[in-house]
C-alpha cells in the first residue's frame, strides 16, 4: 500500500511537471500593479480570447527572473515597468523584436531602435506631500530637487531602493543625466540624511505618504494619484523647477517564450486606443495620439522635463546600481 | 532423534554506548534436539536474549550459522522463520481484541475466515482464556495477557517455539502454575522449545536440557540433573542451587576416585579428570550436610544464624576458618538451634563433588 | 555483510530505502548543493571572490551582524517569555490555563507578517497607539530592530514555552519534593533543583528560537526599514539585482550559524536531558507562594493583553476603509478577498491539501526506518531528512530554483516544485511527532508481528501506523499550517500558473494596502483554523505538545 502511494504520489507530480499544452494560454510577468494589472488584462482576455496567466513582481524583479530563466523561459512577454529596464533587458539578451503594424507613429524616444520594446505610455516623476504633515510642521510641498533637501523635511521622505524599482532607478538617472554623475551621487548622500526608510514597490512610498508614515514620497505622477488623492489620501502633487525626468512605460516580447504570436496580439492591443483609454483610470498618458487623456493628469507640456535619454539610462544601470549600493551602503 | 535447532559458531559483536565493541555472544555451538524444551540459563548480560534473538531472527550473527532441521536460516528475515516467539513484554497488539491478536498470523497466512474462527475459539479454550475473545488486552490480568500471548504464538504450528523469560512479569505463586502449564502443553503438544530466563528453579522444573550461559559463552549443557548434580565450573555450581565451596589441592587418583586435601581434612571423592597437584574447590551442598550432637560426626562447629523459612532452616555454622551453609527440613534433629549453639555436621563422602579453582590471587 | 543481505532479502524494505534515499539527495542535499556551489564558482573555476568582494563592503557585512545580533536578541526574550509562561502553567499553577496555553501558542498559526502589520497599525508614525497614547511627540521608530524584536519575540516565544513545559512536566516530583522535605525553601528549590534541571531546555529553547529568528523572512521584508538582515538580503540579490552568486554567497552565510546551533541542539545539548521520556506529563504541581503565583498570573496576562491587541488591530484594521485617512467601517475588503483573492486561496489550498498527506506519509516511514530498522547510513539518512528544518527558507528557496531549472529536472513554474518544497521543508515535523510516538511503543509489539509471519510493509500498516495515529496526525495539521503560512521559501517558486496566498499578503503589505492586507490574512487564518478543527473532529486528539517545536515560515 506505500509503494503504491508513492506512485500516485510521483504520477501527480510529474503530471503537474508538464507544462500547459494546448489551449490559448499567453503567460506574462507584469511590472504594473496587481491592482492595475486588473483593469486592463481582463478586457485584453475579454476582447481576444486569449487567456492570460500572469505574475506580478517589481520591474527589477522581472528583469532578474528573465535573466534566471532564459535557458527556460516561463513566459513569452514581459508587460510594464520603465523602457531603461527593457533597454538593460534587450542586453542581457532575454528579449526578441517586434514592431507591430501602427497606423501613426511613435515617438523615437518611444521605442528602441531596433524595436527590441514598445513604450505604451508616459510618465513623469513628482512629489507627493501629504497637507497634514505639511500643515503641522508648517511648510510649502518641496518645489525643486534642492528643496528637498531641506533640514524641515528631514526623516520625512520616502523612495524605494533603486535596485528594485524601475521609479526609483529613473530617479537615479534623472539626476545623472541632470548634474552629472558625481555631483547627482553627492546629491543623493545628502538626500539619504532625509529619507526615513526604503521601499521595495515603486509606489509604495506614496502609500506612506498617504498613510501619515512619512511626509513626503518621491513617484511617478500617475502613481501619485492613482495611489494619494484619487484614493483619499490627503496627497498634494508638486514638481522639480529645475526639471523632472520621466518614465516611458515598456512591452517586450520574451526570448523563448512559448507563445509569441500570441504576445504579439498583446502588444497590438495594448497600444490600440481602446486599451489606452483604459489608462485613464491609473491617470497614465497614452501614447497613442487618438487617446483620451484623464482629466487631472500630467501632460508633458504641462511640466518642465529633461532631455532624458532612456537609452543611455538603461545602458548605464548596472554600473550606477553598484556605485549606488557602496555610497549609500544600502 | 533428528535435530529442530542447530546453531552453529554463533558470535555476536554489538556497539556499546561507550564506543567500543561489546562482544555479547562468543562461539556458542548448540543441538536441540525435537520436540523437547531446552532452557539458556544465566545472569543478565550473558547473551541468552541475544542467542535467542538470533534464531528467531531479530539479530543477526556476526559469525556462524543457525539451522532449523537442515535448513540454513542464518540470514533468512524473522518473518519468513518457521519460529514462533512468546515475549517478556508479550507484545500483545493494544488496538486489537484477543481474537484478532491470536488470528494475526493466520491472517498473514491467508487462512480463511471460517477455518481461523475454529482455530482460534479452540486455542483459547486449549490455553484456559474461552470467552474473553473480545476483551482488549488492557482489559485482561497479567496471567490472562500471557496465555493469549502464548495462545498467539502456538495456533501458527511453528516449528520451534521460543520464550523469552516469559514469566518475569508475574508475582511469585502465578509463575509456579503457569510455568507449569507451558510445560505440561509443550509435552502434549511435543513442539520443540526454546526457554530463556535467569530463575534457576523455572529451568529446573521445566527443561529436558540445561544451557548454562555465562558472559556470551556456554559453561555447561545438560540435564538438570547432570548440572546440578555434576557442574563442571564454579560458575554453574554456583548459579544452580547453593554451595559450599572448600579450597583444596588434589593429592592423588586411585579406583576412578581423586583424593583431595583441604584445610578440614582429605576425601576421596567420585568426580574425575583431575590430576595430582590439580587446584579445585570441593563443593558440598547445604542439604547434603546432616546436624548431630556436638563433638558427634565429621567436623565441629559453632552456629552463626538460623534463618528460619517455614519447611525449613537455613543455619550458618562456623567449622574452623570457614561458614556452611547447612539446610535441614524443619523439625528433624537438632529442633530449633539458636546462634551460639554447638553443633556437629555430618555428609557422606559420595555427595561430594569437585570443580576447577582458578585463583586470581 | 551480513546486515546487508537481510535488507536485501526484504524488497519492501530495501525499496523504500533506496527510494526515499534518492528523493532526499535530490530535494534536499542537491539543492542546498547548488546554492553553495553557485557562490563559489565563477566561469567555471572554484573561487573565493564572491566572498571576498562581499565581506570586503561595509554595507554587506552590516546584515551579518544585524541578523546575528537580532537573533540573540529574540532568543532570550523568547526563551524569557516561553519559560515564564510554561512555568507559570507547569508549576505555579495558575488559573485560566487552558486559555494561556492557546495564548502561547496560537502564533503558531498565523502567517508570519500579520504580526508586523499589526505593529505598524498601531506604533507606526501614524499608529494608532502613536497617535493617542504618544500624541505624535515621540516615534517609536518601529522599522528596524526594536519593531522586530517585539514581533519575532512574540512569534516565536511558542516554540520556547512547548520546549519549556515539556521539561518542566517530565521533570521527576520527587527530586523537588526532597529538596523541599530537606529543608530549602521555595526560592531555593527553584535556584538549586529546578532551574539546573531546566537547563537543557533552556539551552535548547535559546538555540531554536535564535534559528528561526535568523530564517525569519516574512518580518524583516515588511519591518526592517534600514535594519537590513540577511534573508532579506539574499532575497533582494537575487530578485532585485540579479546577482545569484551574490544572493547564493549570503544565503550560505546565512546558512552557517543556524546549522551550527541546529546540530549544537541536537548532538549536544538534547543528549544532556536528566529526564527520562515518560510518556505521561505529570499534572500541574503548585510549587510557589501565592503571591508569586499572583505576579506570575499577571505577567501572563499582560503579555496575552499586548497579543490580542496585536491580532485585534489587524481585525479591526481588515475593516477599515482607508487606515490612515478614512475609518469608516467597510466589508469591501472582505469583498476583494474573494474576487482577487479566490484565484490565490484555491491554489494555496490545493497545493497544501497535496502536500500534506504526503508529507505525513513520508514523515512516518522515515521516523519508522531511523527507530526501528538497522541499514547503512542510516545516521545520514536521519540527519538529511532533518537538515530542511534547520535551513532557513531562503536558502532553500534559492536553491530549488537553482537546481530545478534545467533538464532533466525542470521543475520551476509548474506547481510540482512548490508541492515538493512544501513536502521536504515540512518533512521534519512529520519524522518528530513519528519518533516520539515510535520510542513509546513497546518494540515487543512490532517484533510480535514480525514473528507471527508480517512483512516490513504489513507491520507497518497494520500494527505501527495505527497505534502512531495521533502523532501522526499532529504531524499533518501541522505541516497543513506551515504549508498554508509559508513564504520565505515558496516566494521564489511561485509563478503565474500558480501563486500563493501569502505572497499575495506580501504584495499588498509592501504597497501599504494595509487594510486589504488585514483582510487577506485573516480569511487565511480562517481557513487555517477550519482546517485544524475538521481534523480535530475527524480524527480525535490533536497532541499540540507536539506541534510548534518547529515553528517558522
Amino acid at each position: 500500500m506505500k509503494r503504491s502511494l508513492g506512485l500516485l504520489a510521483m504520477v501527480v507530480a510529474v503530471a503537474w511537471a508538464m507544462p500547459a499544452q494546448g489551449g490559448q494560454v499567453l503567460h506574462m510577468y507584469t511590472a504594473l500593479d496587481t491592482a492595475e494589472s486588473q483593469l486592463y488584462i481582463p478586457e485584453f482576455e475579454k476582447d481576444t480570447g486569449i487567456k492570460v496567466e500572469w505574475v506580478r513582481l517589481s520591474s527589477g524583479e522581472v528583469l532578474a527572473r528573465l535573466r534566471a530563466e532564459a535557458k527556460n523561459p516561463q513566459v513569452s512577454i514581459w508587460y510594464g515597468g520603465p523602457s531603461q529596464d527593457h533597454v538593460t533587458g534587450k542586453k542581457a539578451g532575454v528579449t526578441v523584436p517586434y514592431k507591430p503594424p501602427l497606423d501613426w507613429t511613435l515617438p523615437a524616444n518611444a521605442h528602441d531602435s531596433e524595436w527590441c520594446w514598445v513604450g505604451y505610455y508616459f510618465g513623469a516623476i513628482g512629489f507627493a506631500s501629504n497637507t497634514e504633515f505639511l500643515k503641522r510642521a508648517g511648510v510649502p510641498a518641496p518645489s525643486s530637487w534642492q528643496d528637498l533637501l531641506k533640514p524641515a523635511y528631514k526623516g520625512q521622505i520616502s523612495i524605494a531602493f533603486p535596485y528594485t524599482s524601475g521609479t526609483s532607478y529613473t530617479v537615479l538617472a534623472t539626476l545623472v543625466q541632470m548634474m552629472g554623475e558625481d555631483k547627482a551621487f553627492e546629491y543623493w548622500r545628502k538626500l539619504n540624511q532625509s529619507i526615513h526608510h526604503y521601499d521595495k514597490s515603486g509606489s509604495a512610498p506614496v502609500t506612506q505618504a498617504g498613510l501619515g508614515e512619512v511626509g513626503i514620497a518621491v513617484s511617478f505622477s500617475h502613481d501619485i494619484l492613482t495611489k494619494g488623492s484619487d484614493k483619499g489620501y490627503p496627497i498634494t502633487m508638486t514638481f522639480p523647477s529645475e526639471g523632472t525626468g520621466y518614465e516611458i512605460g515598456g512591452i517586450s516580447l520574451v526570448k523563448g517564450g512559448q507563445e509569441p504570436d500570441l504576445a504579439k496580439k498583446f502588444v497590438d492591443w495594448a497600444l490600440s486606443v481602446r486599451s489606452q483609454n483604459l489608462m485613464k483610470q491609473w491617470f497614465r498618458i497614452p501614447l497613442n495620439p487618438k487617446a483620451e487623456v484623464a482629466k487631472g493628469a500630467v501632460r508633458a507640456d504641462q511640466v518642465k522635463l529633461i532631455n532624458f535619454d532612456a537609452v543611455k539610462a538603461g545602458d548605464e544601470r548596472d554600473r550606477l546600481i553598484k556605485r549606488w549600493r557602496s555610497e549609500i551602503g544600502q | 532423534m533428528s535435530n529442530a535447532v542447530r546453531l552453529e559458531n554463533l558470535r555476536k559483536v554489538f556497539q556499546g554506548r561507550g564506543g567500543g565493541p561489546v562482544t555479547a555472544v562468543d562461539g556458542v555451538s548448540l543441538e536441540v534436539k525435537d520436540g523437547s524444551l531446552v532452557t539458556l540459563l544465566g545472569p543478565s548480560g550473558c547473551g541468552k536474549t541475544t542467542v535467542l534473538r538470533m534464531i528467531a531472527g531479530f539479530e543477526t550473527p556476526t559469525e556462524g550459522e543457525v539451522f532449523i532441521g537442515e535448513e540454513r536460516i542464518t540470514t533468512l528475515p524473522p518473518n519468513k522463520r518457521r519460529t514462533s516467539m512468546v515475549f517478556q513484554s508479550y507484545g500483545l497488539f493494544p488496538h486489537m481484541a484477543v481474537f484478532d491478536n491470536v488470528g494475526y498470523g493466520l491472517r498473514i497466512r491467508k487462512v480463511p475466515g471460517p477455518e481461523i474462527r475454529t482455530r482460534v475459539l479452540s486455542m483459547l479454550e486449549l490455553v484456559g482464556l474461552a470467552g474473553t475473545g473480545a476483551r482488549l488486552p488492557s482489559q485482561l490480568s497479567g496471567g490472562q495477557q500471557q496465555r493469549v500471548a502464548l495462545a498467539r504464538a502456538l495456533i501458527t504450528e511453528p516449528r520451534v517455539l521460543l520464550f523469552d523469560e516469559p514469566l518475569s512479569n508475574l508475582d511469585a505463586k502465578l509463575r509456579v502454575q503457569v510455568r507449569q502449564e507451558i510445560r505440561r502443553l509443550q509435552q502434549r503438544l511435543k513442539i520443540t522449545s526454546i526457554y530463556v530466563t535467569h530463575d534457576q528453579d523455572e529451568a529446573m522444573t521445566l527443561s529436558d536440557q540445561i544451557v548454562v550461559m555465562h558472559q556470551g559463552r556456554i559453561e555447561q549443557a545438560g540435564s538438570p540433573e547432570e548440572i546440578y548434580a555434576r557442574p563442571r565450573t564454579r560458575f554453574v555450581a554456583d548459579f544452580i542451587g547453593q554451595g559450599n565451596f572448600l579450597a583444596g589441592t588434589v593429592r592423588g587418583v586411585e579406583d576412578g576416585r581423586t583424593e583431595v586435601e583441604i584445610a578440614e581434612g582429605r576425601f576421596r571423592v567420585a568426580t574425575g579428570g583431575f590430576r595430582p597437584g590439580d587446584r579445585v574447590w570441593l563443593l558440598l551442598r547445604p542439604e547434603a550436610i546432616g546436624l548431630a550432637a556436638p563433638g558427634a560426626g565429621r567436623w565441629k562447629g559453632q552456629v552463626s544464624t538460623a534463618t528460619y523459612l517455614g519447611g525449613e532452616v537455613f543455619y550458618e555454622v562456623a567449622v574452623g576458618r570457614q561458614t556452611l551453609l547447612v539446610k535441614v527440613g524443619h523439625p528433624k534433629g537438632g529442633a530449633g538451634l539458636g546462634a551460639g549453639d554447638p553443633v556437629g555436621l555430618t555428609f557422606d563422602e559420595n555427595s561430594l563433588h569437585l570443580v576447577p579453582r582458578e585463583d586470581k590471587g | 555483510m551480513a546486515e546487508l543481505r537481510k535488507i536485501l532479502r526484504d524488497p519492501v524494505l530495501a525499496a523504500t530505502i533506496a527510494v526515499i534515499a534518492v528523493s532526499l539527495f535530490l530535494f534536499v542535499v542537491h539543492p542546498l548543493y547548488k546554492v553553495f556551489q553557485m557562490s563559489v564558482v565563477e566561469d567555471g573555476r572554484l573561487s573565493l571572490h564572491v566572498y571576498r568582494d562581499l565581506l570586503g563592503k561595509p554595507f554587506e557585512r552590516r546584515p551579518i551582524y544585524n541578523s546575528l545580533i537580532l537573533g540573540a536578541l529574540v532568543a532570550v526574550a523568547g526563551t524569557a517569555v516561553g519559560y515564564l509562561f510554561a512555568f507559570a502553567i507547569a508549576r505555579a499553577d495558575v488559573p485560566w490555563k487552558g486559555f494561556f496555553r492557546i495564548v502561547a501558542t496560537f502564533p503558531i498559526i498565523s502567517p508570519p507578517f500579520v504580526l508586523s502589520l499589526a505593529a505598524i497599525l498601531l506604533l507606526g508614525r501614524r499608529g494608532f497607539i502613536t497617535r493617542t497614547v504618544f500624541q505624535g511627540w515621540w516615534d517609536p521608530h518601529i522599522y528596524g530592530l526594536r519593531g522586530l524584536v517585539l514581533v519575532e519575540t512574540i512569534a516565536f516565544f511558542p516554540t520556547a514555552f512547548l520546549i519549556m513545559l515539556g521539561i518542566l512536566q517530565a521533570v521527576d516530583p520527587a527530586l523537588e519534593e526532597s529538596s523541599l522535605n530537606l529543608g530549602a525553601n521555595r526560592w531555593q528549590v527553584f535556584r538549586t533543583v529546578t532551574l539546573p534541571l531546566s537547563v537543557p531546555g533552556l539551552a535548547s529553547s535559546l538555540l531554536v528560537v535564535f534559528v528561526e529568528s535568523l530564517a525569519d523572512f516574512g518580518n524583516p521584508i515588511i519591518l526592517s526599514g534600514n535594519f537590513h538582515v540577511l534573508s532579506v538580503q539574499a532575497y533582494l540579490h537575487i530578485t532585485g539585482m540579479a546577482d545569484f552568486s551574490g544572493g547564493a554567497a549570503l544565503a550560505v552565510i546565512l546558512l552557517l550559524p543556524t546549522l551550527v546551533a541546529f546540530l549544537l541542539q541536537k548532538y549536544w545539548v538534547s543528549r544532556k536531558s536528566y529526564v527520562t521520556v515518560t510518556g505521561k506529563p505529570s499534572p500541574a504541581r503548585l510549587s510557589v507562594v501565592p503571591f508569586t503565583r499572583r505576579l506570575l498570573c499577571g505577567l501572563c496576562l499582560v503579555v496575552a493583553g499586548v497579543i490580542f491587541l496585536l491580532y485585534g488591530t489587524v481585525v479591526f484594521g481588515s475593516f477599515i476603509t482607508l487606515w490612515g485617512a478614512n475609518y469608516t467601517l467597510t466589508l469591501k475588503h472582505y469583498v476583494s478577498v474573494f474576487q482577487i483573492g479566490g484565484g490565490y486561496l484555491r491554489d494555496t489550498l490545493i497545493l497544501a491539501g497535496v502536500a500534506t498527506p504526503i508529507t505525513g506519509i513520508l514523515g512516518m516511514i522515515i521516523a519508522f526506518l531511523v527507530v526501528r530498522k538497522e541499514f547503512v547510513g542510516k545516521g545520514l539518512m536521519d540527519l538529511i531528512s532533518m537538515l530542511t528544518f534547520a535551513v532557513p527558507g531562503t536558502v532553500v528557496g534559492i536553491g530549488y530554483i537553482l537546481a530545478f531549472n534545467e533538464r532533466p529536472l525542470l521543475l520551476t513554474g509548474t506547481a510540482a516544485i512548490i508541492v515538493l518544497l512544501f513536502i521536504f521543508r515540512n518533512v521534519p515535523v512529520g519524522i518528530r511527532a513519528g519518533v516520539a510516538a515510535l520510542q513509546q511503543i513497546d518494540k515487543a509489539i512490532e517484533e510480535a508481528a514480525t514473528n507471527l509471519g508480517a512483512g516490513t510493509g504489513r507491520t507497518f500498516v497494520t500494527i505501527t501506523l495505527p497505534l502512531i495515529t495521533p502523532a501522526f496526525f499532529s504531524g499533518l495539521a501541522y505541516s497543513f499550517v506551515r504549508c498554508m503560512t509559508a513564504i520565505s521559501a515558496v516566494i521564489f517558486v511561485v509563478s503565474g500558473k500558480w501563486n500563493l496566498i501569502t505572497v499575495a499578503i506580501l504584495g499588498l503589505v509592501e504597497n501599504a494596502d494595509l487594510s486589504q492586507a488585514a483582510a487577506f490574512s485573516l480569511v487565511l487564518v480562517a481557513f487555517v483554523l477550519l482546517a485544524l478543527g475538521l481534523m480535530q473532529l475527524g480524527v480525535g486528539r490533536v497532541a499540540t505538545s507536539q506541534m510548534g517545536v518547529e515553528a517558522g515560515g
